[in-house]
């Protein structure tokens, strides 16, 4: 046997006798106070019994998740808490001591149901509280208890260190109403939780949460009967919640039962509608019905990547440590295949996870796949986007280079030669060659600048669209008719895509189509802009033979779009580009 | 201020003309240039910021001013000019053509444009009538 199992038994043997000393005890005095020692001598034990051996059930079943402790914790309380009926002082006193711990531990089970940990500030503050309550205040509480002078004819407190406590003694004595509002407190939370929780969430959680709210409810009523002084319910108070409380742990016991033939009924309806041929089947929808949370997502594990992605390709985290959802890996032959994201509730059902992960597996392996494939799609296509990105940025800095640079140079050398023509006098061989110089020079500016505007049109980044467009309408060598030039600002990718569609169908229309006329249309259509420009010249331009056309058609769908080029024989040539632009 | 029948004839009082461009090297070169034509170049700016200011104080007849500006552009300029209480004529001015501004210059307070290399006291002048 392992440490771990000497422990558990261990653990054991204390409940055990730890219940039987209460029953003993319970027996062997003569209390005229309370609901009476044969109803403690009975329900005692066995509610101290029921949750050490849950706790020590849930243990072995989960050993990471702090629910079997807070039980085991309950139980041992429990048990210690009884000793109030002793007649013995020294017993007693530690029962009176211990009486307020096991609601606290029980507090802190139900929040913490069904995985172990508290996930909001509201909880971890109510359940500090609890334990603040129960162990400060009950020990100053104490400390001036004088319970031999108490009418009820209780044994005397031999940890009785004064009858006035002064200010200390007055806090602690406001513990009763501490105690109703921390126990509503307590039923707000499960109310909520419990009205949240859907399908089998609420299937797991319902026994432990209706009977501990019960408990909860009934200490409340039993706290604010004392401080109203209203006493004549409180003996049947008490014994009501002691009767619910017995429960819980039964009601743990059954829930999970009740979740775990409903849960295999989910998988094996699963694993039936997988088996069913000519359908394919949502494995997410599936899942999501199968383990009963409708909220259930799916991710997918990329080997070579080393994360997980959605169905749509995109990269996806895991929930994070304390949110509502958490994640069970699903593996293939030693590999992760998919995570199942759930509710945390489903943790308390990990092996009816993995069964429904298991039958799912195979087909989950396809979608991975599937997922895989889209994300290595939209990498490409956002990488593709970075290079035409990343050229129109080299190419606007190269424009911009060449203004300032060398095109300035040559704007002063040529003003120089002005102004040398201006002091020649006399001999015409030197001004015919000074004009010669002149007119090269001119020649090299506008070269320069015709350069500089096919690297990138600065009109285009400065003033749009419409205006580069006018431009190079302008220019053309044949009438050019505008429509639906733009008013608005596409994004930078956008206008030099379309730019470009444009500026080299105009330039083949020149070069090739032998027209008379050209029209350019630009179209804002949802979610894309559509650029047209037909010629009525002599067709038969292919996009896959030319160039230009190929190179404008890469360019288009870097961006996602596409180009089409419709050129019959004799009857002129549209080049339609459309360009996604979001709105 | 003096009138002038015929631009050609140089003034008596020379016209004073504020140069405003980002790049020394053109602004050396328009200086020489303007003062051979018989202009008085009263100042230089290498942006639309202390340009403004040197219009407010020297009060120049003519703004030369290029129209790309590495703090604003020719066109904002102009209508920040033109606000001052002794606005300059203000002439606009590229490396690039006219045409590939569209019709900005036209819709601009400024009396025209003149190609950078094309620069010449009477091509100013020209401009002014």
């Amino acid at each position: 046997m392992t440490g771990r199992r000497w422990t558990l038994v261990a653990v054991a043997l204390a409940g055990g006798i730890a219940g039987g000393l209460t029953l003993g005890i319970a027996l062997g005095t003569d209390t005229s106070w309370g609901p009476g020692r044969g109803f403690n001598a009975v329900v005692g034990p066995l509610v101290g019994w029921a949750f050490i051996g849950t706790g020590l059930f849930a243990r072995v079943r989960r050993p990471e998740n702090r629910v079997g402790l807070l039980m085991i914790a309950v139980g041992f309380t429990w048990c210690a808490s009884a000793l109030i009926v002793a007649d013995q002082p020294g017993l007693f006193v530690f029962g009176y001591l211990t009486i307020g711990l096991p609601y606290a531990i029980l507090y802190h089970l139900l929040l913490a149901f069904p995985d172990g940990s508290l996930h909001s500030q509201m909880e971890r503050a109510l359940v500090a509280t609890g334990y603040f309550s129960a162990v400060v205040l009950k020990t100053l509480e104490t400390l001036f208890a004088d319970t031999g002078a108490s009418p009820r004819g209780l044994p005397d407190n031999p940890l009785l260190v004064g009858t006035d406590g002064g200010v200390l003694a007055d806090v602690a004595g406001f513990r009763p109403e501490l105690g109703v509002l921390l126990a509503l407190g307590v039923v707000a939370l499960l109310a909520v939780r419990w009205r949240a929780a859907v399908g089998a969430q609420r299937r797991a959680l319902t026994p432990v949460l209706v009977s501990g709210g019960f408990v909860t409810a009934l200490l409340a009523l039993f706290l604010a009967a004392g401080v109203t002084g209203i006493s004549g319910i409180r003996d049947q108070l008490e014994v009501a919640r002691i009767a619910v409380l017995a429960m819980i742990p039964f009601a743990y016991l059954g829930g999970l039962l009740h979740s775990r033939v409903v849960g295999a009924a989910g998988v094996n309806r699963l694993v039936a509608r997988l088996g069913r041929h000519g359908r394919p089947v949502d494995v997410r929808d599936e899942l999501a019905t199968a383990l009963g949370d409708p909220a259930l997502t799916l991710l997918f594990w990329l080997p070579q990547r080393e994360l997980f992605v959605g169905a749509a390709g995109r990269p996806a985290e895991l929930p994070a440590a304390h949110s509502d959802r958490t994640a069970s890996v699903i593996e293939h032959d030693g590999q992760p295949v998919a995570a199942i994201v759930h509710d945390r509730s489903l943790v308390d059902q990990r092996e009816l996870v993995q069964a429904a992960g298991a039958a799912v597996s195979l087909v989950l392996e396809n979608e991975r796949l599937d997922a895989e494939l889209r994300a290595t799609v939209e990498e490409v296509q956002a990488s593709r986007a970075r290079i035409v990105a990343s050229e129109g940025a080299a190419r606007r800095r190269l424009e911009r280079d060449l203004h300032d640079g060398a095109q300035q140079r040559l704007v002063s050398a040529a003003l120089s030669l002005r102004m040398l023509t201006g002091t020649l006098n006399g001999d015409p061989e030197s001004r015919r060659e000074l004009d010669s110089a002149r007119k090269d020079l001119d020649d090299a500016l506008r070269e320069l600048r015709e350069l500089a505007r096919g690297i990138h049109p600065a009109v285009l980044s400065d003033q749009g669209l419409r205006a580069a467009l006018n431009g190079l309408a302008n220019r053309a060598p044949i009438p050019v008719e505008l429509t639906g030039g733009p008013t608005e600002r596409y994004p930078e990718n956008v206008e030099t895509a379309a730019y470009f569609v444009v500026a080299e169908s105009l330039t083949n229309v020149a070069k090739h189509a032998a027209a008379t006329h050209a029209c350019v249309r630009i179209n804002r259509a949802p979610e894309k802009v559509i650029v047209e420009v037909s010629d009525d010249g002599i067709g038969g331009a292919d996009a896959a033979s030319g160039s230009g056309l190929r190179g404008l058609a890469d360019r288009v769908s870097a961006l996602d779009g596409h180009l089409e080029v419709d050129s019959v024989p004799g009857r002129g040539t549209t080049v339609r580009a459309m360009i996604p632009c979001g709105s | 201020m003096a009138r002038w029948s015929d631009s050609r004839t140089i003034p008596l009082v020379p016209r004073k003309v504020l140069v405003i461009d980002d790049h020394p090297g053109f602004r050396r070169t328009a200086r020489r240039l303007l003062e051979g034509d018989g202009l008085e170049v009263v100042g230089e700016a290498g942006d639309a910021a202390s340009g403004l200011a040197a219009a407010r104080m020297l009060e120049p007849d003519i703004a030369l001013v290029d129209i790309y500006l590495p703090d604003s552009d020719g066109f904002e300029l102009t209508s920040r000019l033109a606000a001052l209480a002794k606005p300059p004529a203000v002439i606009l001015t590229s490396s690039r053509e006219q045409s590939e501004f569209e019709d900005l210059v036209e819709r601009s307070f400024a009396r025209g444009f003149v190609p950078k290399h094309e620069l010449s006291g009477d091509a100013l002048e020209d401009l002014l009538k």
